[in-house]
């Protein structure tokens, strides 16, 4: 197997109504952007608890992004 | 039929839940009409070559105190384990890992150092550690061996109740004593001598939409001895602690530091509590934001006092 650079996961919690919207539009337009990114829907960011964020990053995430 | 049969242990343990314990006053005489107790090492001489010499199931009750630090920790929790049929993991150390636990912001390596190598008091010139076996002219000593980190009691045994405090109160051992004399126990699994509600429902403090602008600590302020501590900018945790202390702390000014330990279903009190805090702060800059919480003092080891090794962060890596 070819031997590949550091590719970070990262977790995003993202907004139904911004955010989310956004990233879905990002694939209706068929913009290509990398898979790094895993994406956690919630209805708004303001649900994302600080344990979610813990708890990604101890499940393995390099990174959590919460956008909203 | 027989008495009832009840033992007790310290893993790492401060020996305050076997104070909490005696704290029930004449009403040890009581216990000991109703129950006997064949091990408790802090009151009772028994060794641990009787508890080996026990069958297995032989204990009815073992209240289990103190959090899992070393190999003899461990030993004496599989053992007790084996000896008991229902085991209660008693206080903060046992279910959460407690003050002991928070040993595990550090590493071994750095403990030792400091124990034995960098404390002033400590004349070390060889460098010596302790090692788990030693031989000496007289023949080999046994030492336990110290943990990498500490670990919670169900970490190592299976445990079927949890009864939390930083001790427990004396007023909630007795009732858990009554419920197991009287063999009224709830569903295994179950937190016994604690409320299933946080310590905020409890408290007789007026709550209103307040909202601060800085933190104290509390020989910063004077304390109003009516309205709720974390609007006045105390550091409560009652918002994420289990009620059922009878609020000893925050009726007395002091805020509540989370002995009774997080509510069912919370798998890191620390990020709860983050949550509860920032829902009072007063700003809508992150940079203000910041300088408020910047004003919490040690938060890592205050959010996580009882609670380091029954939590997602663990301990350090």
């Amino acid at each position: 197997m070819e031997k590949k650079g550091f590719e970070p996961k990262i977790i995003a919690f993202l907004c139904n109504w911004c955010s989310y919207g956004g990233a879905d539009l990002a694939g209706v337009s068929r913009l290509q952007y990398p898979p790094n990114v895993r994406i956690v829907r919630v209805m708004c960011s303001g649900r994302v608890d600080p344990t979610f964020v813990f708890k990604a990053l101890s499940d393995g995430a390099d990174g959590v992004m919460v956008a909203g | 039929m027989s008495k009832l049969k009840l033992a007790s242990y310290w893993g790492s343990a401060c020996g305050g839940c076997d104070v909490a314990i005696l704290d029930i006053h004449e009403k040890i005489v009581d216990l000991a009409n109703a129950a006997d107790i064949v091990f408790w090492p802090i009151a009772v001489d028994f060794k641990y070559s009787d508890l080996e010499a026990y069958e297995d199931g032989y204990i009815d009750v073992c209240l289990f105190h103190g959090a899992v630090r070393n190999s003899e920790n461990e030993h004496i929790a599989k053992l007790l384990r084996q000896k008991s049929k229902v085991m209660v993991a008693f206080g903060a150390c046992a279910i959460t890992g407690g003050i002991p636990g928070l040993a595990n912001f550090k590493k071994k390596e750095d403990i030792f150092a400091r124990a034995y190598f960098d404390t002033p008091s400590t004349q070390n010139k060889g460098k010596v550690l302790p090692t788990t076996v030693l031989q000496m002219p007289e023949g080999e000593i046994d030492i336990p061996e110290f943990y990498k980190d500490v670990k919670c009691l169900a970490d190592v045994i299976d445990v079927e109740f949890y009864m939390p405090g930083c001790p427990p109160t004396s007023e909630q051992i007795w009732n858990v004593v009554l419920a197991i004399v009287t063999g009224q126990l709830p569903p295994v699994g179950s937190f016994v001598g604690c409320e299933d509600r946080a310590l905020c429902n409890t408290c007789g403090r007026t709550k209103t939409d307040k909202k601060v602008k800085k933190f104290y600590r509390p020989h910063e302020i004077l304390v109003d001895p009516d309205s709720c501590l974390l609007e006045q900018g105390l550091v409560c945790m009652g918002p994420v602690t289990r009620a059922g202390c009878g609020n000893q702390c925050t009726g007395a000014n002091t805020p509540c530091s989370g002995c009774y330990g997080p509510l069912s279903g919370v798998v890191d009190v620390g990020a709860k509590f983050i949550g509860a805090l920032a829902s009072v702060v007063d700003t809508d800059s992150p940079e203000e934001a910041d300088k408020i919480i910047s004003d919490v003092l040690d938060p890592a080891g205050t959010f996580y006092r009882y609670a380091l090794p029954g939590s997602l962060l663990r301990r350090a890596k």
